[in-house]
């Protein structure tokens, strides 16, 4: 459609195709299945349970569960989560239930262990709240440490850079007003016909970030388009395949579906911010994208994707043979999906703390200061560090009474044998949660608080995080 | 050519270790990646087959420990292809195909010193694995 329309114009394009397919693959971690396991003898009504140490939700009657796909192993940890449990039935494999409950008069059983497969289930549908979403963003990391994302691993000081999402073959891209794509649309689903359910949660269309939400019989579904996977140090996900024909009712619909990767734009985001406004370093298209190396402050910075084009193509390529081979029809929505839905913030009763709520001045000294002078401050401040900083007033060093006690001991008058030079800083507006972690983290008691140019605006110590955090 | 890996420890890091061997023996040792600090340092290097032995001996003889690199194994049944190892790769041994598969190229891949790309595998298809158990990896065995 796309070269067609290029080549021959809307018009052309529109008499001769009836159908755009369109394909993506991608992590959706706001997926999971439901299960329906049948009644034991004496019954349960489970309370708590586990598949292959994965909790899993309970959130009905007796033996209806919920596999989350996020949910991570007691025993594995982020090596195996929901996600991987439901491949794990997709392909066939045998799961070990566990249960407990607490019993009643007409379900006596407290506890339960038995071995499962998907033939063994009554019901396992796929049952997904939010997927497909229309693109993302680019990932990069300003910080001067690797960080661990959902958008995988990023090196520091943006050494490189991910991204999601299909581009011109995402669904939601082919038809942004949804005219065609709605409640009871028949659509590809991790490798058998499923179906959209309604607009999936965040549902954003104003801004091109709309999502779907989606149900489908995993028994018939396949790994090769349902897949458990693991982002290390972040957790567990699943990625998700899904397909949705489009059909070519006029000619708007002829151009829309035409899309190209360099008209889809998204927004370079700085993950190494730990806020929800997080700094936007820029716009992107898709085609740049996947060209394998985008511009950042001038500089080339190398991205790779972390869903997949080659299942993306290959699902679209999928779902037109069924179409041409009379092995899946097309549907009309029953309902439209709204196209004024907004995502909201959350509303916050409780205040959060940022540095800035328990930053202090903090006592400082100069470079060429004699020892003597300023284990007098630290015994006159009563304070355990001195932030060490040049003419400018910006960070130069570290020295803690302990240093100065130690250089005393050893007769050493020269600020420079005791400082530390690579000191862990905050920032002024960071959450007091992430600067307590990484005191933890390196095993230190406080953080200078600096600005962009490195200039000292305070400190922060671990009492006054115990202050406000009770830890 | 033959990879292997050289550890050397605290005591022994800050000899010209490779330049002696280099220079007594005449082979010449190529050095693809390696770590060093005041603590020890791992480095792999590539040495013709030929001398391979010679060459093993005489690290041995000065202190270092020989053995065969790890390698990267991808595999292709649980890989799906999503490229998330692509840019973390600094030799760029993996690379993307036409069709959006990956190729991994094995001569490239500098192994267990680098590992970047293993932990970011969220299909956890790469695996940091030994070298097969060839006469090779014996005769490297630490003979006592
Ligand atoms: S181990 Fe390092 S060099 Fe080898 S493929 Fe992975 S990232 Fe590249
Ligand atoms: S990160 Fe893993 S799944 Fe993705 S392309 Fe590389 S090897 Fe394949």
């Amino acid at each position: 459609m796309k070269k067609l329309v290029e080549s021959s114009g809307v018009e052309v394009a529109f008499k001769e195709v009836d159908v755009v397919t369109t394909g993506t693959f991608g992590a959706m971690c706001s997926s999971g299945a439901i299960i329906n396991i049948g009644h034991s003898d004496p019954p349960i009504k489970i309370e708590k349970a586990w598949i292959n140490d994965v909790p899993i939700c309970h959130p009905g009657a007796a033996v209806d569960l919920y596999i989350g796909a996020t949910a991570t192993s007691e025993t594995q940890s982020f090596e195996y989560g929901g996600g991987h449990v439901i491949e794990d039935l997709v392909s066939g494999k045998e799961v070990e239930l566990r249960a407990t409950a607490y019993g009643t008069d007409c379900y006596p059983r407290t506890r339960i262990k038995t071995n499962l497969t998907k033939d063994d289930l009554n019901q396992f549908y796929l049952l997904n709240f939010r997927n497909c979403y229309q693109r993302y963003a680019c990932a990069v990391n300003s910080r001067d440490e690797t960080i661990y994302t959902y958008m995988g691993k990023l090196l520091p000081r943006f050494r490189n850079a991910t991204f999601s999402g299909a581009g011109e073959l995402n669904p939601l891209m082919n038809d942004p007003d949804y005219e065609t794509i709605g409640v009871g649309t028949r659509i590809f689903l991790g490798g058998a016909q499923g179906y959209v359910i309604g607009e999936g949660t965040q549902h954003d269309p104003q801004n091109l970030n709309g999502t779907l939400m989606v149900r489908g019989n995993a028994k018939k579904m396949s790994p090769e388009f349902l897949h458990g996977a693991t982002f290390t140090r972040y957790g567990t996900t699943m990625y998700v395949g899904i397909g949705i024909p489009i059909p070519i009712l006029n000619e708007g619909l002829a151009k829309k579906t035409a899309i190209r990767d360099e008209e889809i734009f998204t927004n370079i985001i700085d993950y190494g911010v730990p806020r929800r406004d997080r700094p936007k370093l820029g716009k992107i298209s898709y085609k740049e994208l996947k060209s394998g190396a985008i511009t950042i402050d001038g500089k080339k910075v190398r991205v790779s994707s972390l869903s997949s084009l080659k299942t993306a193509k290959k699902i679209a390529g999928t779902l037109k043979s069924w179409i041409e081979e009379g092995m899946f029809y097309l549907t009309t929505p029953v309902e439209r999906l709204p196209l004024d839905s907004v995502f909201k913030l959350m509303r916050q009763t409780e205040e959060t703390s940022f540095i800035a709520n328990v930053v202090h001045a903090a006592v400082t000294c100069k470079e060429n200061e004699p020892i003597q002078a300023i284990a007098e401050r630290i015994v006159k401040q009563s304070v355990n560090h001195i932030v060490v900083i040049d003419d400018a007033g910006k960070l130069s060093g570290i020295v803690t009474s302990w240093d100065i006690t130690r250089a005393m001991a050893e007769g050493r008058k020269a600020l420079a044998d005791v400082v530390t030079r690579r000191v862990i800083t905050a920032k002024i507006d960071e959450p007091l949660e992430t600067a307590s972690k990484r005191m933890a983290q390196h095993n230190i008691s406080a953080l200078p608080v600096i600005n962009s140019e490195r200039k000292v605006l305070g400190i922060v110590t671990s009492e006054d995080v115990a202050k406000i955090l009770g830890r | 050519m033959v990879r292997i890996l050289l550890r050397f420890s605290e005591n022994i890091v800050e000899q010209p270790i490779t330049a002696e061997i280099i220079l007594a023996l005449k082979v010449p040792i190529n050095i693809i990646a390696a770590h060093v600090n005041s603590k020890g340092g791992e480095v792999l290097a590539e040495v013709p087959d030929a001398a391979l032995e010679k060459v093993v001996t005489a690290y041995r003889e000065k202190g270092a420990t020989v053995s065969l690199p790890k390698l990267i194994e991808v595999d292709s049944e649980k890989c799906f292809s999503c490229g998330a190892c692509v840019a973390l790769c600094p030799v760029e041994a993996i690379t993307l195909a036409d069709d959006n598969s990956i190729v991994f190229n094995k001569e490239k891949c500098i192994g267990s010193t680098c590992g970047a790309c293993v932990e970011a595998c969220p299909a956890r298809a790469i695996k940091s694995v030994k070298q097969g158990n060839s006469e090779l990896a014996n005769d490297l065995n630490p003979k006592k």
